[in-house]
């Protein structure tokens, strides 16, 4: 590769950075900002404060923020794992086998991902309120599968079409059983998809802000999106940016962490879960 | 002190005779503060030496969303809102759908003695005291002397909308209010139309069909007048302007006159221990009686603050207004009010040295408190306060002669339940 | 293109004829049993957590119905659906929902292509960096997206009136909130950055699965690279950017989060999803609010059936090509 094609990606490379990163670098600079320096006008602080995540963290925000953050993991992980768990054995299904009712499974999950999140959520909240699971963990993670099952089940159909079966065939021919061939040979092959859709499902559930403000209360479920809403300034006159930014980047820095780590994961997954011919 | 003290005792013998079950652990839904109400929830816990205990769960930050948050769990019959920081507007609502249990007839009188007026309207429906007043919020006209100097007002007096406009236009600064398509823009037009001797709803009923508004009336005319006036010196975000932006506009010397609650002034002293914001800055504050929207008709400046409800389906009324009656205290109000820069709305308050010392405005704020007119007393406040929003946002497109009208029909049609809002 | 076609592998499965038919038989039973069995409690799960309340929501529409007066609750029938149809705030609603969803689609459809292309295709040195950067705004919660986006263009808070003023028609005094148009470029501008990543991973995914040897053929029949790009891999990843497309489409057309952080619904910015939410949450008219939702369902079950029969997106028929 030629010098300048080289120099060319590494531009490229540097927009596309700059591009995903300049708005996380903004709320990073706004967190560090005096309330009195919010309005500068600048993209930098005049000086630096700390003031912001001590609100957060230690001050009057913490008693609401750093539950939230803990039940937005907490619901978040087993919603997705729930849902990866089910919608694996149910795309497998809709990709391999032959049976009457896939359509109705697919057009169910494509009813279920496109019905308008706010017109669920106030019978739900009735139904939850009477069964008990209204301000629960089980209460938002529930719906949360409503929102992660079908574009689970979805791209994983999509990933698992492309999966060689001949090669479950060839194993069924050598004696293995449906089920056995399945685990053999596919979920090897599939776990790539299984482990993107995986961190999809998770953003989705992640970024739930309705559900979480309609179906939760108190501490004991309200999610970090629902949470900022409730910040507030040195009075309830006064605009909370300082405080909602502190937060903004604390919960963006534990995803950010998962992106490093699963991105290795994700690259393989795309490459290998591939089907070569 | 003693009072509050002995209130308490009081209180918490009238609960001993009743059996109020095992469980006094009461939740407090509070709107966000700094702190204050939380702060008051443990001291009252502590005064109450067991028979009950304060639990607060924070609300959002709109009260146009602490009302749906509140008001869908009580319409399930929650039975774990005991106490509630409600704002004002929506108080008859909570009332007339039931939602808030009746005031003890002996507490009704111990937590009115001594309130400003406008607190305890707030705290009224349907001539039934239905909730404990708390808080109770004004606005004043802030104003840089340097300015008001220069354009040769004299701030002693009265003064009108149309004179603010014409100084500012002299000075070249802006006039700042806010503008933003939020209960503020509602707060600012009631104030407006009920300066000029008008109300939006002059006749309130329980049926929307009987509900007759003024919006008609000249009186509403006048108060379209200003605004469109206060909106070409508005400045360029004039109709995203809420209160935070404003005062921000002020604090920065782009505007030169401001009406604004009372929290621009303890915000301005921290802002200078903090070294953000120079001390010549609320050293050239000056503040005033809200302005009249019409010459020779005195002022009615907004109402806000918070009442407390309690929530008719806890399981625990009378310990509830027990807590109520302890969170409303003198001693607490006094508290929040030196804190949380929110005014009380015990008239006796305003006597304090501290406070006094704390807020120099503090005559002030209770003379306008005892003018204050309170938003439309309905049913259907959020419905009201949504059409006026829509019909008079952005307040530069204003129409003297039509947009009344124009509110008033879709008031009508939104209420006949023949249109969306 | 049907699915009960029997597939090409077993057509030509090596097994003798007798004994094939018998197994079919067997075999499409256990098929059908496994089927529902791997597939059912995902399905039951969701039907759960849907079923009721959509029908619920159908059953209100027809009520005129209070939250907080349920004693005057009455059936009106399709008096909602009137009300609504013959109101200009759903038609506006509605287009400014088709606005945000044709613009940020059809950029971020070309963004996020050009996205996947690099993250496939960069120098390997590079690479991680990019698809890691990438990764970040679709982590992003939409809440905390539109909260930046806001806080940057805000006339107090923000920078972008002062690194842009040399672009004509903007000035420090450039209110971007206050007007219908410049307040719906920030909410696009924000939802294209929040959600291209979305796409460009699902293309991604689809770039993949394009046959390299197809390529390779390409390749050594001098085929450029435009032309490879159009006749080999754009093909070849049909069902990718139809499932891309498909689901993002259908997202875009429920914007709710960023209108409601960054205007509240003022200046004409109202989705139908923010129309739904005005009559259910805030206004209570449980009626009023549900037909609104059902009106909004009804019509992304009309763009998703367009896709599916214009563009024969089709995962059911995996097997029957």
């Amino acid at each position: 590769m030629s010098t300048r094609k080289k120099v060319m990606w590494w531009i490229g490379g540097a927009i596309i950075v700059v591009y995903a990163l300049f708005p996380i670098a903004w709320i990073i600079s706004i967190s560090l900002k005096a309330p009195s320096d919010i309005a500068n006008g600048q993209f930098l602080p005049s000086s630096i404060s700390w003031g912001n995540y001590e609100t957060v963290l230690t001050g009057s925000a913490s008693e609401l923020f750093l539950p939230a953050l803990r039940n937005s993991f907490g619901i978040c992980l087993i919603a997705t794992a729930i849902s990866c768990l089910l919608a694996m054995f149910a795309a497998y299904a809709i990709a391999r086998l032959d049976f009457p009712g896939k359509k109705v499974i697919l057009s169910t999950a494509l009813a279920v991902a496109i019905f308008p999140v706010i017109s669920i959520v106030t019978p739900l909240f009735n139904v939850w309120r009477q069964i008990g699971l209204y301000d629960t963990w089980p209460g938002l993670i529930l719906p949360y599968l409503s929102l992660t099952l079908p574009i689970s089940i979805w791209t994983m159909s999509a990933f698992f079409r492309e999966i060689p079966w001949e090669m479950e065939q060839a194993a069924q021919v050598d004696g293995a059983t449906t089920w056995q061939a399945f685990r053999k040979v596919i979920v090897p092959l599939a776990a790539p998809g299984v482990f993107t859709t995986a961190i999809i499902a998770f953003f989705i559930a992640w970024n739930d802000f309705v559900y979480g403000i309609v179906l939760t209360s108190t501490e004991a479920a309200r999610p970090v999106p629902a949470a900022l809403g409730l910040f507030s300034g040195a009075s309830q006159f006064e605009d909370p940016t300082g405080a909602i930014a502190a937060a903004a980047l604390i919960v963006t820095i534990p995803v950010v962490v998962l992106v490093l780590l699963f991105q290795r994961r994700i690259v393989a997954g795309l490459t290998n879960g591939a089907v070569k011919g | 002190m003693g009072a509050a003290a002995s209130l308490v005792a009081v209180a918490t013998l009238s609960a001993c005779g009743s059996d109020s079950g095992s469980d006094s652990t009461l939740t407090w839904y509070t709107n966000p503060d700094s702190g204050g109400q939380a702060e008051i929830a443990a001291r009252c816990t502590e005064a109450a030496d067991g028979a009950y205990t304060i639990e607060t769960a924070q609300l959002p930050r709109e009260s146009s969303q602490q009302r749906e948050q509140l008001i869908r769990r009580l319409a399930a019959e929650d039975d774990s809102i005991d106490l509630m920081s409600l704002d004002p507007p929506y108080i008859p609502e909570f009332a007339q759908a039931g939602f808030l249990a009746p005031v003890p007839e002996d507490v009704a009188e111990r937590v009115t003695e001594d309130v400003v007026q406008s607190a305890i309207d707030g705290s009224t429906w349907d001539d039934e005291l239905v909730a404990v007043p708390f808080w109770a919020n004004t606005q004043l006209l802030w104003y840089k002397q340097s300015a008001a100097e220069a354009a040769g007002l004299d701030m002693d007096e009265p003064v009108t909308w149309a004179q603010l406009v014409a100084a500012a236009e002299e000075q070249g600064t802006q006039i700042a209010a806010q503008g933003i398509r939020a209960e503020a823009l509602t707060v600012w037009t009631n104030a407006l139309i009920e300066g000029a001797g008008g109300s939006i709803i002059e006749e309130t009923a329980p049926d929307p069909e009987d509900i007759e508004l003024g919006l008609r009336s000249e009186a509403a005319v006048a108060a379209a007048e200003a605004m469109q006036a206060v909106a070409t010196v508005g400045g360029p975000a004039f109709s995203t302007a809420g209160e935070d932006a404003n005062v921000t506009d002020f604090e920065e010397g782009d505007a030169a006159f401001m009406v604004n609650w009372p929290f621009v002034w303890p915000r301005a002293l921290s802002a200078v221990e903090a070294g953000t914001l120079d001390a010549s800055v609320p050293e050239d504050y000056g503040w005033a009686r809200y302005p009249r929207t019409v010459e020779g008709e005195e002022s009615r400046p907004p109402y806000g603050g918070i009442n407390i409800g309690i929530g008719a389906f806890s399981r625990n009324t009378d310990l509830a207004y027990e807590a109520a009656e302890c969170i409303v205290s003198e001693e607490n109000q006094t508290y929040y009010f030196l804190t949380n820069g929110n005014p009380a709305a015990k008239a006796s308050v305003y006597d304090d040295p501290e406070v006094l010392e704390e807020f120099p405005q503090a005559p002030l704020i209770r003379e306008s408190l005892e003018a204050a007119a309170p938003r439309p007393q309905t049913v259907y406040y959020s419905e009201v306060s949504g059409a006026l929003q829509r019909v008079y946002h952005p307040a530069s497109s204003v129409e003297p002669g039509q947009t009344g009208a124009t509110a008033a029909e879709l008031i009508n049609a939104v209420l006949a339940g023949e249109e969306l809002l | 293109m049907s699915t009960t076609t029997l597939p090409p592998g077993e057509k030509t499965d090596p097994r003798s004829a007798p004994e094939k038919k018998a197994g079919i038989s067997d075999r499409s039973r256990s098929e059908r049993k496994l089927g529902w069995l791997l597939a059912g409690p995902a399905f039951v799960v969701m039907l759960a957590v849907t079923a009721y309340p959509i029908a619920q929501a159908i059953y209100e529409s027809l009520f005129s119905y209070r939250l907080t007066d349920p004693a005057n609750r009455s059936f009106t029938g399709l008096t909602n659906y009137w009300v609504i149809l013959t109101d200009p705030i759903w038609w506006q609603a509605i287009w400014v929902t088709v606005f945000i969803t044709v613009v940020t689609v059809a950029v971020e459809l070309v963004l996020g292509f050009g996205l996947a292309m690099v993250m496939a295709k960069a120098l390997s040195s590079i690479r991680p960096v990019v698809r890691a950067a990438i990764l970040i705004p679709y982590a992003v919660i939409t809440v905390v997206s539109a909260f930046a986006w806001q806080f940057a263009f805000d006339i107090n808070t923000g920078f972008v009136n002062s690194w842009f003023a040399w672009i004509p028609g903007v000035t420090a005094d450039t209110d971007w909130f206050g007007d219908r148009w410049q307040s719906l470029l920030v909410i696009c501008l924000a939802e294209i950055w929040k959600t291209t990543p979305f796409i460009s991973l699902l293309l991604l995914a689809g770039l993949a699965q394009v046959p390299e040897v197809l390529q390779e053929a390409a390749k050594v029949d001098g085929a450029s690279w435009w032309q490879r790009l159009w006749r080999v891999t754009i093909p070849n990843m049909k069902a990718a950017i139809m499932v891309a497309l498909l689901f993002r489409s259908l997202d875009a057309f429920r914007v709710f989060d960023s209108i409601f952080i960054m205007t509240g619904g003022a200046n004409g910015t109202e989705s139908v999803s923010f129309l739904a939410y005005r009559q259910t949450i805030a206004r209570l008219e449980i009626g009023l609010g549900s037909a609104v939702s059902v009106l909004l369902f009804l019509v992304v079950v009309l763009i998703a059936f367009t896709f599916i029969k214009a563009f024969k997106v089709d995962l059911a028929s995996t097997r029957g090509e």
